[in-house]
């Protein structure tokens, strides 16, 4: 049995487009349930997603618990033994608040990598294969959003190419999410019930491809 | 001091992607493993990669990613319905880079266009005398339509010329006079007046370096090449390196030999150098000079046996494929344990020869 962890935002949560953090798409119904559906028997996946998560930044408003760093070592731990991670985060951390430019978060997301790759809990202490998810860029209308995430569509458009020099570079795996998907126009920024099947279908035939020995 | 593992990444990789292959980029030996091991087995999976490689499965994801995005290579339909997960089948895409070859034989030259997997997109004949000046315009003149042959769109895509030139001093002295010095002369005034980068190789190399990496030679690591032209020429390959002796030895058992029978018998051998599907029979002529050539081949092998056991033999030539597999079967009937095979790159193995040489000086391991 292998295990893969999803470890994402509310996109992972299965937020409903333009509804509260309580308002959710069913197990089955948001990426990471797809994804196992797709993927079959011989495959756990745990799903870990939280709305308002950034990579590594607590939130001054939200919350110290909002950081995705901090929670890391905890999951991967509680978790373990992981064959694959999949990390799909980067939108809140465009929040105004945080005025950071799309490379500091995809660099975040890199020292989320080298948490991973220092715990190693992979089988056998080894480092897991670890795949880097681009969000799909948000929409240019964010509803009361605005002044939240004032700038951010704009900086969305640019974490495709950031995150994936940054996958390059540490030699990881990466799927732009963008080109399976897109936002929905309710809130600009969360992906509807159809946009988490093309996205957990897509996933499921990019952790594939990353080519399994069998298992002995 | 930053800790460096938070320094900037290099964005290097991915921000030349768009620019097409004009642009130098150096590749990382690990891409160019990918790329040689695709070269030899079409449609394998990343796992297997990885398998035979020895790199990691992220390692091959990003080199894997990059050359896909860059069209080099190609993603095949997951295959499913069989035990495990289902795979997704990886090639070099035949679109993602064009060669041009040209060879300079005794009485023609040949260019040809060809494109990633080694097919022959376009093809061109020059009798001698066009070539007898280099600055002849029709030399030239060729050269350009095979690059015109391809849509101005994929001129990008073009990652060089090769060029295969006589070294065999035998050979030499059939072509006509100060060839070598022209010959010498050939790379710089190809660069400038057609502007891609040259490469130049020895003629029979090159043929050997064709069959290696797009004929029949793909799968073998060692073997005895032979190369059937206006003479007979060998050449060693030992662990899919081929031995390039500057001290070239030729024997004079080739084609120009059979025109010689043939015209002693009072026959004309105008079709032997035309180059069609098929010779008509030559008769006791060529009996009397295929018993010839196998005589030569025989003790070319028998020769080398003491110093390396060679188990495989490789015969190429522009000569018809039926001639090349005729000679082969008697080869391997009077030489128990040898396998004789004719080469399947059946127009101008040199030049084709020639066109892998940017490929391999570009994106292939040596």
């Amino acid at each position: 049995m292998r295990s893969v962890l999803c470890y994402g935002d509310s996109n992972t949560h299965g937020q409903v487009p333009g509804g509260t953090p309580l308002d959710r798409y069913g197990p089955a119904e948001r990426w990471p349930g797809v994804m196992a559906r797709e993927l079959g028997v011989g495959w756990h996946v745990i799903e870990e997603g939280l709305s308002g998560r950034t990579t590594v930044r607590d939130d001054p408003i939200e919350g110290a618990h909002k950081n995705g760093r901090t929670y890391l070592r905890p999951c991967l731990q509680s978790h373990a033994v992981l064959d694959l991670v999949i990390i799909m985060l980067g939108t809140n951390d465009l929040k105004a608040r945080f005025n950071q430019p799309a490379s500091e978060v995809a660099m975040a997301m890199g020292c989320l990598v080298y948490e991973i790759k220092e715990l190693k809990p992979g089988p056998g202490g080894s480092v897991p294969e670890i795949m880097i998810v681009s969000p799909p860029p948000m929409l240019d209308d964010i509803k009361e959003w605005r002044s939240i995430f004032a700038g951010a569509p704009e900086k969305s458009r640019q974490l495709a190419l950031e995150f994936e020099i940054i996958a390059d570079s540490l030699e990881v795996h990466f799927f732009d999410a963008g080109s399976v998907v897109t936002c929905d126009p309710l809130d600009g920024f969360h992906i509807n019930g159809q946009a988490h099947v093309s996205l957990g279908r897509a996933l499921a035939r990019e952790v594939e491809a990353i080519g399994w020995p069998d298992e002995r | 001091m930053p800790d460096m593992r938070f320094a900037p990444p290099n964005p290097l990789r991915i921000a030349d992607r768009a620019s097409g292959l004009n642009a130098v980029s150096v590749r990382s030996y690990n891409e160019r493993l990918v790329l040689s091991l695709l070269l030899q087995s079409k449609d394998i999976t990343r796992l297997e990669i990885g398998e035979r490689t020895g790199l990691s499965a992220q390692t091959v994801s990003v080199i894997v990613r990059s050359l896909e995005q860059e069209g080099l290579i190609a993603k095949g339909e997951a295959q499913r319905g069989r035990v495990g997960p289902p795979t997704v089948p990886i090639s070099l895409n035949p679109e993602g880079a064009y060669s041009v070859g040209i060879s300079v034989g005794h009485r023609q030259v040949e260019v040809v266009l060809v494109d990633f997997v080694g097919s022959i997109r376009s093809h061109t004949v020059l009798p001698f005398s066009a070539a007898q000046d280099t600055n002849h315009p029709q030399f030239m003149t060729a050269i350009a339509k095979a690059i015109a042959d391809l849509p101005r769109h994929l001129h990008s895509r073009i990652a060089g010329i090769g060029l295969a030139l006589p070294g065999d001093e035998a050979e030499l002295e059939l072509t006509p006079k100060a060839a070598r010095e022209r010959f010498d002369a050939l790379q710089e005034e190809v660069e400038r007046e057609i502007g891609y980068p040259v490469y130049v190789q020895n003629d029979i190399t090159a043929a050997a370096g064709g069959e290696s990496m797009f004929g029949v030679a793909k799968h073998l690591s060692d073997y005895l090449f032979f190369y059937l032209g206006a003479r007979l020429h060998s050449r060693l390959v030992l662990n899919h390196q081929i031995y390039n002796t500057t001290a070239a030895v030729s024997f004079d058992v080739g084609i120009l030999r059979l025109e010689q029978e043939i015209r002693k018998n009072g026959n004309s051998p105008s079709e032997l150098w035309e180059r069609r599907a098929d010779w008509p029979s030559f008769g006791d002529a060529e009996i009397a000079w295929q018993r010839e050539l196998l005589e030569q081949m025989k003790s070319s092998i028998a020769a080398l046996k003491p110093f390396v056991p060679v188990a495989s033999v490789v015969l190429s030539s522009y000569a018809p494929q039926a001639v090349c597999k005729a000679i082969c079967r008697e080869l391997e009937q009077a030489m128990p344990g040898i396998s004789a095979i004719a080469g399947n790159i059946e127009r101008s193995p040199k030049a084709v020869g020639a066109a892998g040489l940017p490929f391999s000086s570009r994106f292939m391991v040596e």
